[in-house]
């Protein structure tokens, strides 16, 4: 039996726009999404802002019911055995918010431990340990509003470990954090994933996806586009190569013209600073290098750079350059 | 059975005593559950000094209930709008606590904090005003006033998941305070109003509450009418549970169609 079971899944959001003439405006955020998750498996969903991944995660988590399809927890399906289902999960959504700011840490942990229906004695118990293994260790009795953003996003952590869920929904759980904050959250999910949890993860970012998920779901336009382990992904990419080419104040001429090129699979613009990184993935390789270096013409050149391509070139030709 | 008993009643309290924590130094709460209150007992005892020391006791009880309700209209009715507000409504739907549940624990802490009012008038009354304060029958009050609190919860139930259906109804919000407090009896008696408002005092969970509670601490009602508004009590709690119930079964499966969980 698989943990997760997403069949067919389709969800549109219904809106009124207008005062006097009212009409019913549709937006199809999740169009068929199917896709399993074993028991104990890490999963992760990647796609760009609006794709649907958190539309998936909200039907599973009993949040939002399916316009059509399908969707099953533990075996129990997400409508009409929604409380078997919110029996057996934890979810976390990036953000702030979702917390009580004016109690402490630890008065937030006993509240949601008694709605868990956990037994005082062992939400006693497992608060000190969760605040520990979320790095809140001696900062439990002061009150939520005084934390930093990482700290509430590491709270909503220990609280969702409470009763010790089979499954766990982490929606872009890093987002925000400091890079020592989100490698030590990392190492959360690994010793989570230890425990043999069932977690989908879903994240914008492709080297925390490499290095935490067993497979990969790539979603787009409430598609699944590819599906596979991150290794197997990055397969699809193998035939190209990465050239990075660091520029200031590109025009948007010039990058239509790579993107022409006939040796050029796709183009994408990453803005750092006050620079542009030019990612272009090319069959040729080194090769490309001195005909793309003519196709610039007068553009200011920093760094250039040829590697392998990673998870993020495979999710970048899956997705079109859209994220 | 006690432990299986209080097991399924732990959420309600352990939510109660959150939400207490939380509301205590509520500047809005602490003025409608206890400011109010408080201004009308001193209008009304100046009013009525002329009229004995009886009436006291009738003025402190009456304007604790008109803390009651403005607590059941604007805290308990908000109670699931504050946590969509506050963005925790998400968190408590996917738990495995029904939401009302919930909320009940909050109306508790809620109605909880509205008593206090009817503690400060009658301290009020006490030392301010002068007036020898005992109630008639003790035990039928205190069991008046607990049949109260389990109406108003029950009742602040309904009146919830209404005003996150229908906010064109909580527009009104402010003007359903003040015909309650006269309809209900609050502060006198309903037998001064024109005779045709005396079906729809009838059908107000407060002015059974009312009845109740100013027949046991003024001692101006038979055993049988205070039995009697008891039923009532009881009778509309089942019903405003019964209807509650439902309510949040819709208000829920509504919310999961709209996506409107979340204010984001």
């Amino acid at each position: 039996m698989s943990a997760i079971e997403v069949r067919n899944l389709r969800r549109v959001y219904r809106t009124t726009v207008g005062v006097l003439r009212r009409s019913v405006k549709e937006v199809v955020a999740v169009e068929d999404i199917t896709f399993d998750v074993s028991p104990g498996e890490l999963f992760g969903l990647l796609g760009p802002n609006g794709a649907g991944k958190t539309t998936t995660v909200k039907v599973l988590a009993t949040l939002l019911i399916p316009t059509a399809g399908s969707a099953s927890v533990m075996g129990h399906d997400v409508v009409s055995g929604g409380d078997e289902v919110r029996k057996r999960i934890g979810f976390i959504f990036g953000g702030e918010r979702g917390l009580y700011w004016r109690l402490s840490g630890i008065d937030n942990l006993r509240y949601f431990g008694s709605l868990y229906h956990v037994d005082p004695d062992v939400v006693k118990q497992r608060i000190p340990y969760l605040l520990e293994l979320v790095g809140l260790k001696g900062r439990g009795n002061e009150r939520v509003e005084g934390y930093s953003r990482g700290m509430k996003q590491r709270l909503h952590v220990a609280r969702t470990l409470l009763h010790d869920p089979e499954v766990l929904f982490l929606d872009e759980p890093t987002i925000g954090l400091d890079p020592v904050g989100a490698r030590e959250f990392r190492q959360v999910i690994r010793d989570l994933q230890a425990e043999k949890k069932t977690i989908l993860l879903t994240t914008h970012y492709m080297f925390e996806a490499d290095a935490l998920c067993q497979r990969v779901g790539v979603i787009n336009h409430g598609h699944i586009v590819a599906l596979d382990s991150p290794a197997g992904l990055k397969q699809n990419v193998q035939d190209l190569s990465v050239v990075e080419l660091e520029m200031f104040g590109v025009p948007e001429e010039v990058i239509e013209r790579i993107r022409r090129q006939p040796f050029v699979d796709s183009v994408a613009v990453e803005n750092r600073d006050q620079r542009q990184v030019l990612l272009v993935h090319s069959l040729r390789g080194s090769e490309a290098v001195p005909d793309l270096m003519a196709s610039l013409n007068d553009v200011r050149v920093g760094r250039v750079l040829v590697r392998e391509p990673t998870l993020e070139d495979a999710y970048v030709r899956l997705v079109g350059g859209e994220s | 059975m006690l432990k299986s008993v209080w097991t399924s009643w732990r959420p309600v309290f352990t939510v109660a005593e959150m939400t207490l924590r939380q509301t205590v130094m509520d500047s809005f709460i602490i003025f409608t559950v206890l400011v109010q209150p408080l201004l009308i007992a001193v209008m009304a005892l100046w009013m009525l000094r002329d009229k004995g020391s009886d009436i006291a006791v009738f003025v402190v009880v009456g304007s604790g209930m008109t803390g009651l309700w403005s607590s059941l209209l604007f805290v308990c009715g908000n109670s699931i709008n504050v946590e969509r507000w506050s963005g925790t409504l998400e968190t408590l739907v996917g738990l495995p606590t029904p939401l009302e549940v919930i909320v009940f624990g909050k109306n508790l802490a809620n109605v909880f904090q509205s008593l206090v009012s009817m503690v400060a008038s009658y301290m009020l009354a006490a030392f301010l005003f002068g007036y020898p304060l005992h109630l008639a029958q003790p035990l039928l009050f205190g069991v008046s006033l607990v049949l109260t609190v389990l109406a108003f919860i029950s009742f602040g139930l309904i009146v919830a998941p209404i005003f996150v259906m229908n906010p064109s109804v909580q527009q009104w919000q402010n003007a359903m305070e003040f015909p309650v407090y006269i309809l209900s009896g609050f502060l006198f008696p309903i037998a001064l109003l024109p005779g045709w408002t005396t079906p729809l005092s009838y059908l107000l969970p407060p002015y059974w509450a009312a009845r109740a509670l100013h027949a046991t601490s003024s001692g101006g009602g038979s055993l049988q009418e205070v039995l009697f508004a008891w039923g009532m009590l009881l009778l509309f709690s089942l019903i405003d549970l019964l209807i509650a119930s439902r309510l949040f079964k819709l208000m829920l499966v509504k919310a999961r169609i709209d996506a409107t969980l979340n204010m984001e």
